[in-house]
């Protein structure tokens, strides 16, 4: 298996009035292609943090970041949105999908950007669409769709540009039981379909127990990182 | 393309989110551009109506008087008739018509009142070419020929000396040896324009006139159109060229008020276009700032899924260009409904009598000049999408981690 993400001593400091307050110290991660994996930890850990260092969404105050082989933490802005583009596919806890827009157009926003052709991002996007069971939603805006439904659009989203990574931000925290269920059962059914690596930070025990790989981060630092092949499927 | 195809529909949806906000700012664009275009045509038409009432009473485009005369404006400063050069170049094409005056103080008497006027010989022919007067009698009728001894007076003269059309009135002058000569005159006819120019002109034929004042073939001044005004400022100096001894005016000198106040007024439009500007400039500036600080979280999504800061920058301009186009669309076209409205011209009503002591007509005729409209328009939308490039360069910087943060 190639490393997809391999972060070296990454450190990450916030200022607040006179004084640095460390959200990372020094932190070593790879994840692999196809990897299908949580990240836990107790509040202000670092987890969202990592997870903006990965994405190229925040750079670290020490460390290196490489994501597909490319360095990130020496890009400029411009060469960070393409990157962000290219190799990483985000969901948000809050959805984040673009209101003004249907299903279809949010999937193939990303397209667009990419400069797919029109025949060929409108294809995908329904593909992508029918792949999280959105079949008939096309042209809904996201105020017409349920809570469950829109974080399936951000999914297919995420995976519309066949990204190297999917970094999702408590993805199930803002759905009832049923549908967060059914969403992680997409994930994984769409990891191992596509092979596209999922890290994934939560505190829902229902992720956790399905991913086969769990990573815990404790002042900053991986404090444990579990292989887990017979996680439940 | 691939640009517009993304931002295009992203932009005007975007732009309908707040219909309210949308409707305001378009509102404050259309009816700012609408009252800089409709005072544009109302002061250009004030402005033409100045300039046409100050020609085409009395002064024409130009004027040409013996040295002496616009000083001193007596029959002892006259000129020999029409000859030579000068009359070479005034029958020429370079000018539209030309009318020789004989134009003297005098004093006018009725069996009630004396008042002072001016009396002015004319060659009725040649004087409808260079004045509408001849077309502004109102009872009676104008003179027929340049030999015609009735008398044409105003009808605010007519009223004060208690007189009118059929009745006889006696002019007083002094005549070119010093001495008074006076004559009993027909009114034939009652014209209508300025009350000033009612008050104070007087009209018979030329040769009546030359008569009483003893003056022979000699006239006072000849009035003449150019065939293209713009080509005015070269005529006037042909014509001092061509007659250095005499004293040849265009109407800016002759009637300077007349000239400041048509001049006047495109510096007022171009004044009034930059108050305007600055207060929908704030307008705009305001709503997009507060559109950006609402969906800030949004621009950071942009970024955070890969959009290029600058792509944000033109989605957010993007916005304002057609934000203000609409406005701009708007009320360019209720600038034209308004200026349709008046097609036979805007009746000023009571304000007619101060309209022309001023020097402008009671009706201003409005007319819409394309390019101006065009113009103004283009001014205000390119100064409005530059007003808004500052809040869109603040979208185009949002940080996406912050931007993300945010609740």
């Amino acid at each position: 298996m190639s490393v997809i993400v391999e972060c070296q001593g990454v450190a990450k400091k916030y200022r607040q009035g006179q004084i640095d307050v460390p959200a990372l110290r020094g932190l070593d991660l790879a994840l692999e292609e196809g990897d299908f994996a949580s990240l836990a930890g107790p509040s202000g850990s670092g987890k969202t943090t990592l997870l903006n260092i990965l994405g190229g969404l925040d750079r670290p105050s020490e460390g290196e970041v490489r994501v597909d082989g490319v360095a990130i933490t020496s890009l400029g802005n411009n060469a960070l949105a393409d990157l962000r583009l290219r190799k990483i596919g985000f969901i948000f806890q809050a959805y984040n999908l673009i209101p003004v827009l249907s299903a279809a157009e949010n999937v193939e926003f990303i397209l667009q950007l990419m400069k797919t052709p029109h025949k060929e991002r409108r294809a995908r996007a329904v593909e992508m669409l029918k792949a999280v069971a959105l079949e008939g939603l096309e042209k809904r805006r996201p105020s017409q769709l349920s809570g469950g439904q829109q974080q399936r659009v951000a999914v297919a989203r995420a995976l519309a540009s066949r990204p190297a990574i999917v970094l999702a931000d408590e993805p199930t925290a803002n759905l009832d039981t049923k549908t967060a269920e059914d969403l992680i059962t997409l994930m994984s059914d769409l990891n191992k379909s596509s092979g596209v690596t999922f890290l994934m930070a939560t505190h829902d025990q229902r992720v956790i127990a399905r991913t086969r790989r769990h990573i815990v981060i404790t002042d900053g630092r991986v404090s444990s990182d579990e292989r887990r092949d017979g996680a439940a499927a | 393309m691939e640009k517009l195809e993304l931002l295009l529909p992203l932009a005007w949806r975007s732009l309908w989110r707040n219909p309210r906000r949308t409707i305001i700012t378009v509102l404050v664009v259309s009816v700012g551009l609408w009252s800089i275009l409709v005072f544009a045509v109302l002061l250009e038409a004030w402005s033409a109506s100045s300039r046409d009432t100050t020609q085409k009473m009395m002064t024409g485009e130009g004027q040409i008087h013996a040295a002496g005369y616009l000083d001193d404006p007596t029959i002892a400063n006259r000129m020999a008739p029409l000859e030579g050069a000068l009359a070479d170049i005034l029958k020429s094409d370079a000018v539209k018509a030309y009318a020789e005056r004989v134009r003297v103080a005098a004093i006018m008497q009725s069996e009630y009142r004396t008042l002072p006027i001016t009396l002015t010989g004319v060659a009725p022919a040649k004087e409808r070419a260079v004045s509408v007067l001849p077309d502004k009698v109102s009872k009676g009728r104008y003179l027929e020929n340049a030999e015609d001894d009735g008398i044409v007076i105003g009808r605010n003269l007519a009223s004060r000396l208690k007189t009118r059309v059929g009745k006889r009135v006696v002019v007083l002058v002094q005549d070119t040896k010093g001495e008074l000569a006076e004559r009993a005159f027909k009114v034939v006819g009652v014209y209508a324009a300025s009350q000033q120019i009612e008050d104070e002109f007087v009209f018979t034929g030329l040769d009546p006139a030359q008569k009483l004042i003893g003056a022979g073939s000699g006239i006072s001044e000849i009035v003449f159109d150019s065939s293209d005004a713009e080509a005015l400022p070269s005529l006037v100096d042909k014509l001092r060229a061509a007659a250095p001894a005499l004293d040849v005016q265009s109407w800016e000198t002759l009637k300077p008020l007349a000239y400041a106040v048509s001049t006047f007024f495109n510096e007022f439009i171009m004044m009034w276009l930059g108050v305007m500007f600055a207060m929908m400039a704030i307008g705009i500036v305001n709503t997009q700032l507060m559109a950006v600080f609402e969906r800030t979280r949004e621009f950071g999504l942009f970024q955070a899924l890969g959009m290029r800061p600058r792509l944000v920058l033109m989605e957010v301009a993007l916005e304002s260009t057609m934000l203000i186009g609409i406005g701009v669309v708007i009320g360019a076209a209720f600038a034209v409904l308004s200026v349709m409205a008046f097609p036979g011209g805007l009746d000023l009503g009571f304000l007619g009598r101060g309209a022309e002591l001023v020097g402008a007509g009671r009706v201003l005729y409005l007319s819409i000049d394309i390019s101006d409209f065009v113009r103004y328009s283009f001014i205000i939308w390119a100064l409005g999408v530059c007003a808004s490039l500052w809040p869109a360069w603040r979208a185009a910087h949002v940080s996406p981690v912050m931007a993300m943060a945010r609740a």
